[in-house]
């Protein structure tokens, strides 16, 4: 049954519509399950009122300056919507008579939505878009911030604006995945090439390296972020108005009445504009812009079309690219693990002392650190020391160079159980080490580690995910895109991308064991 | 001495030629000044209680272990305890182009099978034309008694067969003399025959030999001279007849009380 499903999805054109229909079935009593579940939760509000405080999900990391770390007192987060937060803390302190505070959890940011359906956060404040999919998905508030997009450009780039951006070749512009920017420029203006970062600073770096020919951010971030890229200007006309509104569970009415109550009391105060004032992103439009006001009723019940088309037709052809670049990575970095790990094993075992150390080093410092922190370090900081790579040569050397210490230590122990005496008899027919290496040794020992090498593959295979990290677009994160920007299919998306993974590394488990039944021969 | 000099006399030559050697592993002195020779054609064999350092004896005749003082010369080359690097493995190629070694572990190539062992340092090493080393193994093979085994895995022989590979192997690089370290030692009694007459033979056609070995009746039969080590010095040397039946020392009386027992 799986097995058909996952021949049926990678080999299915998009109009083969029985195996997302099958997909969708099965979820359909999954995500039924997981709403019931929700739904049988206790009034949030009441919850809050009771325990006295309600927690709020943002992201510090690169959060601009709606959450960031106090330069200070990191323990605390700082920002407007940390501001933002603690009056409404205050509103609903008087509405209810009794200490309401506002507890922050961190999460990341385009997983703020499953954290609040999870019930691991009670509402999403952090600079979120109101968009017809999320308010479909979630509770939205009414907005108590209007914003509009900024582009950002260097300074010497003698770009005047959007027609600059339109010409040949096309401009590289980095957006925050899943932001109100990416999806305006992926509606408005076609032929850019789009490069989806976690972070906004991340984008407005590498504008500012050069890896980007420009990037649109919200104009809070814009202007707060101003001084940290001086050699960053705004160009072009502002686009692309939106709302930022807070994010509760769908079943949360009442919490979202009360917060409504609480927005509305704070714009009239002058509370709202205290706020922002300080943050220097205060403007006449908070006050008159018509976006103050939800087009709720006829958006917030509808069922958009999407349900309608194909799952497949929707999502088949943009995973299975992302799957080839998962493939393209685990290709093109794991030869060259083995190559530099086989170097690093014969000097350690084979080599001088003043080489045999550094290595030893190497493998350790390697295999002690995360392979995203390698990633970071490739990708964002070498550029500072004027090496500056692109996001899949990076992806591809980071993953060799992680795995070639794993790779170094399993060859070293493979070379030292082929027994000693091998060596000892080949020396004694007249061969010289290194023959005696390359014909004796080094064939017994591929035989011991081919299980272990094996294995390495399929776990860099997965760790391939990790580039996300570093903008390249592969199978987790072509995933993550794919469900931010389509609520309702999560969890047909999810299984597909699964499926996509095994149909991928079950062929190399198949390889890997009939390669062992082999040498064993 | 005086069995040295009469083989001068009779105008035979070493092949192998050791003079005071020494070796310590830090403070443990394993050797401790062996002097002694095996003449061209001649077998020799050395007997001793464990540990007194016939192993390592052998390891250095061919350069698998330094040695700390003293010389060996094999067919005219020597080694020396401190030697250049370059001037180091010259010699050690040719001392090992004229030495082959049978192990008591036999050690084949696993992942070869028997006539690949056998081809193997003829073609990498002696650089023979494939079907030349291929012939000429097929010949050792039939010597040996392994006709049929030629294209077995060694995993799939028996110990007595694996240890008549080893030998061939040796054999295949024609060299002037073979050391053998206990080569029936982890063999049962009827595998060990088929060894010994293999080599009894060899040592019939002329082949030099320096054997290390438990077994006393064929080094009654088969050595020229035996030598008892112990404690890293030779402690009598002579021909078997004297030394296996007459012996001078307590050392060999007591050693081969416990060999024979
Ligand atoms: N690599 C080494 N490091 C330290 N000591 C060693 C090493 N190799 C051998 N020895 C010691 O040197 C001594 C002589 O060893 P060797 O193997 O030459 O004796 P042997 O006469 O061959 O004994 P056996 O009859 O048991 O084979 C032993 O005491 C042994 O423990
Ligand atoms: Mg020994």
């Amino acid at each position: 049954m799986e097995r058909a499903l996952g021949i049926d999805i990678v080999c299915a054109p998009p109009n083969a519509r029985d195996g997302g229909r099958a997909i969708r079935s099965i979820l359909r009593i999954l995500v039924c399950l997981t709403l019931a579940c929700a739904a049988a939760r206790a009034d949030t509000l009441a919850q809050i009122v009771q325990r006295g405080s309600f927690v709020w999900g943002a992201d510090q990391e690169g959060g601009g300056l709606y959450a960031f770390l106090d330069a200070v007192d990191p323990s605390q987060p700082r920002g407007c919507d940390v501001d933002l937060a603690q009056a409404l803390a205050r509103e609903l302190t008087r509405e209810f008579g009794r200490p309401i505070e506002a507890r922050f959890a961190q999460g990341q940011w385009d997983k703020l939505p499953e954290l609040l359906e999870t019930g691991r956060i009670d509402l999403v404040l952090n600079g979120f878009e109101w968009m017809p999919e999320r308010a479909q998905r979630m509770r939205s508030t009414i907005p108590y911030y209007v914003f509009e997009l900024q582009l950002l450009v260097r300074a010497d780039a003698g770009a005047s604006g959007w027609d600059w951006l339109r010409t040949r070749p096309a401009k590289r512009v980095g957006v925050l995945g899943g932001s109100a920017a990416e999806r305006y420029l992926a509606e408005h203006e076609p032929g850019l090439e789009l490069v989806s970062y976690d972070g906004s600073t991340n984008a407005m770096g590498d504008v500012a390296s050069g890896r980007l020919d420009a990037t649109l951010q919200d104009l809070p971030i814009a202007i707060y972020y101003r001084r940290n890229f001086p050699s960053l200007e705004p160009a072009g006309e502002l686009v692309g108005a939106g709302r930022y509104v807070i994010y509760v569970r769908r079943t949360d009415a009442a919490l979202c009445d009360a917060l409504d109550r609480a927005i509305r009391s704070l714009r009239a105060d002058g509370t709202l504009e205290a706020i922002y004032t300080r943050y220097d992103c205060w403007n006449a439009a908070q006050l008159t812009s018509p976006l103050l006001e939800l087009p709720r009723a006829d958006v917030q019940d509808s069922r958009s079309g999407a349900g309608e088309s194909s799952f497949l037709a929707r999502h088949a052809s943009t995973l299975l690219q992302a799957a080839g670049m998962t493939v393209l990575l685990s290709l093109a970095s794991f030869p060259l693990a083995i190559a530099l790990g086989i170097l690093v094993a014969l000097g350690r075992r084979y080599g001088p002392r003043w080489v045999s150390w550094p290595l030893g080093v190497y493998v350790e410092v390697l295999r002690g650190t995360p392979l995203m922190l390698q990633l970071f370090v490739l990708f964002y900081v070498l550029p500072n020391a004027g090496l500056r790579l692109d996001a899949l040569l990076a992806a591809v050397l980071g993953l060799a160079i992680n795995y070639s210490a794993y790779e170094a230590e399993i060859y070293r122990a493979g070379l030292q159980a082929v027994p000693p005496g091998q060596m000892e008899a080949a020396l004694a027919l007249g061969m010289s080490q290194r023959l005696a290496l390359r014909r004796i040794v080094l064939p017994q020992a591929v035989r011991i580690v081919i299980p272990a090498t094996t294995n390495d593959f399929i776990a860099l295979f997965k760790d391939t995910s990790v580039c996300s990290v570093i903008t390249v677009v592969e199978l987790t994160k072509s995933y993550n895109i794919a469900a931010m920007n389509n609520p309702a299919d999560v969890l047909p998306l999810a299984v597909l991308a699964g499926l996509l993974y095994l149909a991928m590394s079950y062929p190399l488990s198949l390889l890997s064991s009939r390669l062992e039944a082999r040498l064993r021969r | 001495m005086s069995e040295v000099a009469s083989a001068r006399a009779a105008g035979q030559s070493p092949v192998i030629r050791v003079a005071d050697l020494h070796k310590r592993h830090g403070e443990l002195e394993v050797l401790r000044g062996i002097t002694l020779e095996v003449q061209r054609g001649d077998v020799a064999v050395i007997i001793g209680p464990s540990g007194g350092g016939k192993s390592t004896f052998l390891r250095c005749l061919n350069g698998l272990e330094r040695f700390d003082e003293g010389r060996v010369t094999i067919h005219g080359t020597t080694l020396l305890p401190q030697m250049e690097r370059s001037l180091e493995a010259r010699a050690l190629r040719e001392v090992r182009a004229h030495v082959g070694m049978v192990f008591q572990q036999f050690h084949l190539f696993p992942h070869m099978t028997v006539l690949e062992n056998i081809v193997e340092a003829p073609i990498h090493v002696a650089h023979v034309p494939p079907e030349e080393a291929r012939t000429r193994a097929r010949t050792l093979l039939e010597r040996v008694g392994l006709a049929a085994k030629a294209e077995r895995r060694p995993g799939v022989l028996s110990g007595g067969e694996q240890q008549r590979v080893a030998i061939a192997r040796a054999l295949a690089m024609n060299p002037e003399v073979i050391l053998f370290d206990e080569p029936t030692s982890s063999l049962d009694p009827r595998m060990t025959g088929e060894v010994l007459s293999v080599m009894s033979d060899l040592a019939q056609e002329g082949l030099t030999m320096l054997v290390v070995t438990h077994a006393m009746a064929f080094a009654r039969k088969a050595a020229k001279h035996v030598h008892v080590f112990h404690e890293g010095r030779v402690v009598e040397s002579g021909p078997p007849e004297q030394v296996l039946e007459d012996p001078r020392e307590r050392v060999t009386r007591e050693f081969l009380r416990l060999a024979w027992g």
